[in-house]
């Protein structure tokens, strides 16, 4: 099993994406590299969808300039995330699998990460991670709980979920925009959405 | 900065009207105008049940059961009240015991539509989805105008995959808001996902007519709002035409002149970000233009 770790930024704007549209089911792309044999940092995520999910054009469209962004800066698409519009569902929807398996043909340790609803405000990580196992998409499981100590799964910083929660209480997610408002307006800056990351970032 | 009191209102009235659940705004707002000492006259029950909505929405239930009680000594026996008692209990309460307060309301009026989406959507989030069709098919035979009900039957189809009854439910939107260019691009992106191309194309240039006609000298200006994003589908759906033919369920046929759609289509594009930034947008330009020209370019 490789190891994965997911940075400020990238954990910073899938929170983003969840908080500004708490009733829909969003989803968008990670893009990292692999940093050794093994070693996958996942270092930004590019937001997508939100109007609806399950229609495949502007996903394609949205796909391919995300990848042609991640080559740009060096690295490559690596996942996939969604969060459900329920906040009790934790399940990859099949628009899901679908999009993660195209990524996984570029990348072989492709993942996908579903939002926790119900731990985006506990100061917990709130990401479901799901493997490709055998001939489906399934949650990963093993000793330890994803993000605890000892986990393939490790968050850049022990206190990302308390600052991502802080950050939003401050309203910074009414900045950030994804593809879908970027095709209304296209000044939005989908790719980066650097005028709501933190100064440090 | 405070907003000022009328144009706070006006807000939450822009947002009643276009159905807008922009729920953290509607809270923060509607929570200061209710503070506020002024009377609010009729307007105010309508802000209170729009508070009412946003809180159970932002899970303040403290704040959802002080506006619904204030709500229900108003208008004792109000079928919308009814409507917001069963959302509250859903919030809080198991499917079971809101669908049995629901099954009491609707034996006794059984034309409370409200009452009966409320109940179909339970339906659908419990996992019983044939059983929320069947009843969404029976509501729409019964109120054949309500354009949410049919919105709801497509997108229940395209997330099982059933995109030709999701087009058939999204023609009945279509007939009753034919003005609305956003339908016929869930139209169009709903035929493309379908593997029907042609049709999606010819649906892609109906958003773009409806989005470009009443410009002047519309090839002059760039492409704009949501006449990007049709413009794109276009770009997409004729560039595949292009290199495959594909069969159309809908028997709708290929235009004649796909090249010179498909050029006109990475023309139009290109100008949205081609633009300068426009004083109106704060000077800033377009964003992402380099992958947008790898992309039109890309065979």
């Amino acid at each position: 099993m490789s190891q994965y770790s997911v940075s400020a930024q990238a954990y910073f704007k899938i929170f983003f994406h969840a908080a500004k549209h708490p009733h829909c089911s969003v989803n968008g792309v990670l893009l990292g590299k692999e940093e050794s044999a093994g070693t996958i940092r996942i270092v930004d995520a590019v937001p997508l969808l939100h109007h609806w999910t399950s229609l495949s054009p502007m996903m394609e469209i949205g796909l391919d300039l995300a990848g042609r962004h991640a080559e740009s800066a060096g690295m490559k698409l690596v996942g996939y995330y969604q969060a459900c519009e329920r906040i009790d569902d934790t399940a990859l929807a099949p628009v899901g699998e679908r999009v993660a398996g195209k990524i996984k043909d570029g990348f072989k340790d492709a993942i996908a990460f579903v939002v926790d609803g119900k731990n985006l405000a506990s100061g917990e990580a709130a990401l479901v991670p799901y493997t490709f196992q055998g001939t489906t998409w399934r949650p990963y499981s093993d000793d330890t709980t994803a993000f605890n100590v000892g986990s393939a799964f490790q968050l850049a910083a022990p206190d990302l979920p308390r600052r991502a929660l802080a950050l939003v209480h401050e309203k910074r997610h009414f900045m950030f925009g994804d593809f879908d408002e970027h095709l209304e307006d296209v000044t939005i800056d989908w790719l980066r959405n650097a005028s709501c990351m933190p100064p440090d970032i | 900065m405070a907003l000022s009191r009328s144009s706070a209102l006006e807000k939450l009235a822009t947002f009643r009207t276009n159905n807008t659940r922009a729920s953290q705004e509607t809270f923060q707002t509607a929570s200061v105008i209710l503070k506020s000492a002024q009377k609010l006259g009729d307007d105010g029950w309508a802000v209170l049940e729009q508070l009412f909505l946003a809180a159970v929405d932002v899970g303040r239930l403290d704040v959802a059961d002080q506006s619904l009680k204030q709500l229900a000594d108003r208008f004792p026996e109000s079928p919308r009240v009814d409507v917001l008692t069963g959302i509250r209990m859903e919030a809080s309460e198991s499917p079971e015991v809101v669908l049995t307060y629901y099954a009491q309301l609707l034996d006794a009026d059984s034309a409370n539509a409200a009452i009966w989406k409320r109940r179909i959507s339970i339906l659908r989030r419990t996992g019983k989805v044939e059983k929320a069709v069947e009843e969404l098919t029976q509501l729409l035979d019964t109120f054949y105008t309500d354009l949410d009900g049919w919105l709801e039957l497509a997108d229940i189809y395209t997330t099982c995959n059933q995109y030709h009854l999701a087009l058939q439910a999204l023609s009945h939107a279509l007939l009753l808001a034919p003005q609305n260019p956003f339908y016929v691009l869930q139209f169009a992106e709903t035929a493309y996902t379908a593997g029907d191309l042609p049709l999606a194309l010819k649906t892609f240039l109906v958003v773009v007519d409806m989005c470009e006609r009443d410009l002047d000298a519309p090839e002059h200006q760039p492409a704009a709002g949501v006449a990007v994003r049709a413009w794109m589908g276009v770009k997409l759906a004729s560039r595949r035409l292009m290199i495959n033919s594909s069969p159309s369920a809908s028997n709708t046929a290929v235009p004649k002149t796909l090249n010179l759609i498909e050029e006109l289509a990475t023309e139009r594009v290109l100008s949205a970000y081609a633009a300068k930034g426009a004083a109106s947008r704060g000077g800033k330009g377009a964003q992402g233009k380099d992958v947008v020209v790898g992309w039109v370019g890309a065979r």
